[in-house]
């Protein structure tokens, strides 16, 4: 008996570790990673902090709500500070098959406007997050190198090379991340350009939010720029009462 | 006592929860280098505080308004203080509501009634489908949106969203003032003294319906309007004593149809909108106005370039008449704007008519600091030819300084 229980323990033990026994997929612990973040909904408010080369500091807040998940989602993003851009909007409409659709509002001119961005390494709003990394990305696009093991902030985590395939436009040649082994959170990443590191984006403060692990606050390094935003997750909720009609642009519209 | 503090205390909670609020104060000094033939001023100073708020008791229930108080050294707006609800004066009103509406939604459906902002079309640097949209156009090449009175029922489901708008009170575009350098009097009309006689306003309402299809990587749209022109035209009469004219504005009966798209692609985003003006009035004329641009953003930059065309379908001479619209067509528009930096912007945009008749560029360079203040600094050249509409303001070149403060 004791030993039909050490074997199963064993047989356990094993299905657990496989991927660190037998040489990780990098596809599927990104896979797992996303799993375990999924949530039908998501809510926060989000306190930026810019700064430049010369170091002076600009502050911006949004609140931000979206439902769905994982390149099929709708994303609506409201500033709320300072008080000149207090109105701005953003509604995202994310495709798991194309590129996402997104309409702009803001008050002054009262209307939405379609934008597209060709250049998805642009800035979004004067912060160091290029609109794509704002993006939600699909596991499917990407191919997976697991490179070996290495810590972020003292946690054993695997560092993954992550290339996007030929359909995939990308302003980055290619990405490093790192991904906790211990619950499968984003620790670390690393985007890089033709002329080598563009962007370092660091995931801190993690906390267990109604069963999601989640990095409260998001570090960007704009390496050509030597410049980085601080991005802090405050009322963060998951799975909060939203419905598509929070999502329209009449929604964009009314909330202004 | 103790239940109407509580109550208090419960309103002033609720309240704080569902209020919100922004505005700005503006200073704006404007200085000219040449003096026009009916304006010997070199420099204009303006004063803007606009504040608007909201309030949402609940999801489906908001209250909007937005409040402009202003005043100027060069009586573009009037001295006596009043409150203006509809933006029929000549001169800007002192204080105006600027919205105050009712909006009421569920589901889909979002109805807005009251004082309020409606933009239709895609393109930005000219709108012939926005008829909702009058215009303060006391300075021709710097405009602001007037407020409408009006109804206005959206449904939206999936892709599709239909506007209906009844505007019963009709509001105009606000023209140049006669004796000042944006209304261009001819070299030879110096001894001329010209002499608003008011406007003769539409006796009926106006109605609007909007179709916008949003399809899969791209969105279009149709709409239909039956009402009246925003932009007058002008009845002059031989006025006493004699070398004087008296001017009134009227706004001509309009029914159009139009549309308009956006087509974003791997290198740009197209959009274009195109409407026919058409007409009962036998001094207006008929036509199509039409424009595409091209946008890109790359980088720290954003593009947008492109060409306003027009073609009259049916002429009805020279009316006198003040059209910014068909005074943009026929021209090449553009605008490219640089991020500097999280405080820092420039921006260049212009217009040239196809003819090279008229040139308009802006120079613009605006620098924020801390979380409330920011400083504009543009230049505006103006050159032309006196009868093109652009050129005919070729004397009102500016450099202009503004600092807002924004809370």
């Amino acid at each position: 008996m004791n030993k039909r229980r050490s074997v199963s323990a064993a047989l356990a033990a094993t299905a657990l570790m496989a991927p660190v026994l037998f040489g990780q997929d990098g596809r599927q612990i990104i896979a797992e990673s996303q799993r375990r973040t999924r949530s039908k909904s998501q809510r926060y408010e989000g306190a930026l902090q810019v700064m430049d080369a010369k170091r002076h500091v600009s502050a911006k807040r949004w609140n931000f709500i979206r439902l769905g998940s994982f390149g099929d989602s709708k994303s609506l993003l409201r500033f709320t500070e300072p008080p000149e851009v207090r109105g701005v909007a953003l509604l995202i409409y994310n495709h798991p098959d194309r590129a996402s659709d997104q309409w702009m509002w803001r008050p002054e001119i009262g209307r939405d406007q379609r934008i597209a961005l060709q250049d998805r390494s642009t800035r979004f709003f004067g912060t160091d997050f290029s609109f794509e990394d704002l993006e939600e990305r699909d596991v499917n696009q990407f191919d997976y190198k697991v490179l070996g093991d290495e810590a972020v902030d003292g946690a054993k985590c695997w560092k993954i090379d992550s290339t996007p395939k030929q359909s995939k436009s990308s302003q980055y040649t290619h990405s490093l991340l790192w991904i906790r082994q211990d619950n499968y959170v984003l620790a670390r990443l690393e985007g890089y350009g033709r002329n080598g590191l563009a962007r370092r984006v660091l995931y801190r403060d993690l906390q267990n939010v109604q069963g999601v692990w989640t990095a409260r606050t998001i570090e960007v390094f704009d390496a050509r720029k030597n410049s980085r935003t601080i991005l802090t997750l405050d009322k963060l909720e998951y799975n909060v009462p939203l419905s598509e009609s929070d999502f329209t642009l009449q929604a964009l519209r009314r909330g202004s | 006592m103790r239940g109407l503090f509580a109550a208090a205390l419960a309103l002033t909670s609720a309240l704080a929860q569902t209020f919100s609020g922004r505005g700005f104060m503006e200073s704006d000094s404007t200085f000219y280098p040449q003096t026009a033939v009916n304006d010997s001023s070199h420099a204009v100073s303006e004063m803007h505080l606009r504040y608007e708020a909201s309030w949402q008791p609940r999801s489906w229930i908001k209250l909007a308004g937005a409040l402009d108080a202003r005043t100027d050294t060069h009586r573009q707006t009037e001295r006596a203080w009043r409150m203006d609800f509809d933006d029929r004066s000549a001169l800007r009103p002192p204080l105006s509501a600027r919205r105050f509406s009712l909006v009421l939604a569920r589901g889909g459906l979002t109805l807005e009634a009251g004082r309020q902002f409606i933009r239709w079309g895609k393109t930005d640097i000219l709108n012939p489908t926005d008829r909702f949209a009058p215009k303060d156009f006391v300075n021709v090449v710097s405009t602001d949106f007037l407020g409408v009175n009006a109804a206005r029922l959206t449904y939206e489901r999936g892709g599709d969203t239909i506007d209906l708008v009844w505007q019963p009170w009709f509001t105009p575009s606000r023209t140049p003032l006669l004796n000042q350098r944006w209304t261009a009097a001819p070299a030879d009309a110096a001894a001329i003294s010209i002499r608003d006689n008011g406007a003769r306003y539409p006796g009926r309402s106006q109605f609007g319906v909007r179709w916008n299809h949003i399809a899969r990587g791209y969105e279009y749209s149709l709409c239909y309007f039956d009402g009246f022109n925003h932009l007058p035209l002008f009845a002059a009469e031989r006025g006493q004593p004699a070398l004087t004219v008296a001017v009134q504005r009227y706004y001509p009966q309009l029914r159009l149809v139009g549309g308009d798209g956006a087509f974003p692609t791997r290198w740009v985003t197209i959009k274009g909108e195109a409407a026919y003006f058409a007409t009962t009035r036998q001094q207006s004329d008929e036509y199509l106005l039409y424009v595409v641009q091209f946008e890109r953003q790359q980088g720290e930059w954003s593009w947008v370039g492109g060409y306003a065309g027009e073609t009259i379908t049916k002429a009805a001479g020279k009316p006198l008449q003040f059209s910014p619209e068909q005074g943009l067509a026929r021209a090449i528009l553009g605008r490219a704007s640089y991020r500097i930096g999280p405080s820092q912007d420039a921006a260049i945009e212009g217009a040239v008519r196809q003819n090279g008749d008229g040139l308009w560029l802006r120079f613009e360079f605006s620098q924020a600091w801390g979380r409330h203040w920011r400083a504009t600094l543009q230049w505006v050249l103006i050159r032309g030819d006196a009868s093109d509409f652009i050129g005919q303001y070729r004397r009102n070149s500016y450099a202009q300084v503004r600092i807002r403060y924004s809370f």
